[in-house]
């Protein structure tokens, strides 16, 4: 069974690397979490996000962020349950319930 | 049970307070939580932040920096790049924060 | 233990400096994702094979 990845993204320039990283590690057959913060979250208006939403097992942003970023709540991006706009609990998960940790 | 351990490193201003929201969120998850800022000054923290950074030290966690106006400004605990390179070998994890 | 360096850019004399004392006396990996085309398969491999990834700016 392969060792499952949380990537903590908080640099808004890294889209290819968060999605390289997310595809090889589907496709060794691991658990993915993706979790965006900050000037990160700019990357849920990304047109590869919806792309990754649907490979990896779980994506998230923080909801604060996004609204700091100049968006609003209600402005679900493309791809991302609804519930998964939320707080920085979510860096927590990953580091708690992933084998391994990546930060972008 | 061991608790894990995290520090985010930050080395530009605007992801200052942001990284230090941060590291509070893993505290409340019950994680020792730093944060440090490298050659990175800052404006004296308002009313909100220095209510998160009492947050985050009541959990004993702890905001270090290396620069003395942060220190003498925000009361955030001296800590040189040396030293810091030697707190990064007891953490759990390690978060170079943002961009430079 | 087993720490794997992930460079995002050219590390700076800090970068380098902190690099130096985490891994000291310790096994130590490098992947460098600053090129044009990474291989994201093989720095998957590094991240499953090492107790601690660092990715630094």
């Amino acid at each position: 069974m392969a060792k499952s990845l949380g990537i903590f993204v908080t640099n808004p320039n890294v889209m290819r690397h968060v999605m390289g990283i997310t595809k090889a590690a589907k496709a060794k057959g691991s658990k993915v979490k993706v979790f965006f913060t900050w000037t990160a979250t700019l990357l849920s208006k990304d047109p590869q996000f919806p792309e990754l939403c649907k490979i990896a097992d779980d994506v998230a942003i923080c909801v604060d962020s996004y609204i700091n970023m100049g968006f609003k709540a209600d402005d679900v991006p493309e791809g991302l349950k609804k519930e998964k706009m939320a707080t920085q609990t979510q860096h927590g998960l990953i580091i708690e319930d992933y084998d391994c940790y990546l930060s972008l | 049970m061991e608790y894990k351990k995290a520090i985010l490193i930050i080395r530009n201003k605007d992801y200052a307070l942001d990284g230090m929201r941060s590291a509070l969120g893993l505290a409340v998850e019950n994680m020792y939580a730093y944060a440090h800022l490298l050659d990175t000054q800052i404006d004296k923290l308002d009313d909100n932040n220095l209510d998160r950074l009492e947050m985050l030290r009541d959990m004993e966690g702890e905001i270090y920096s290396n620069v003395k106006a942060n220190q003498e400004t925000n009361g955030f605990e001296a800590m040189s790049l040396e030293e810091l390179g030697e707190k990064l070998r007891e953490m759990t994890v390690v978060i170079p924060y943002g961009i430079i | 233990m087993k720490i794997l360096h992930v460079y995002r850019s050219e590390p700076d004399a800090n970068t380098k400096k902190l690099v130096e004392i985490v891994s000291r006396d310790r096994e130590v990996d490098t992947f460098k994702l600053n090129v044009d085309n990474p291989d994201y398969a093989q720095l998957v491999d590094k991240i499953m094979e090492a107790d601690q990834t660092i990715s630094w700016w």
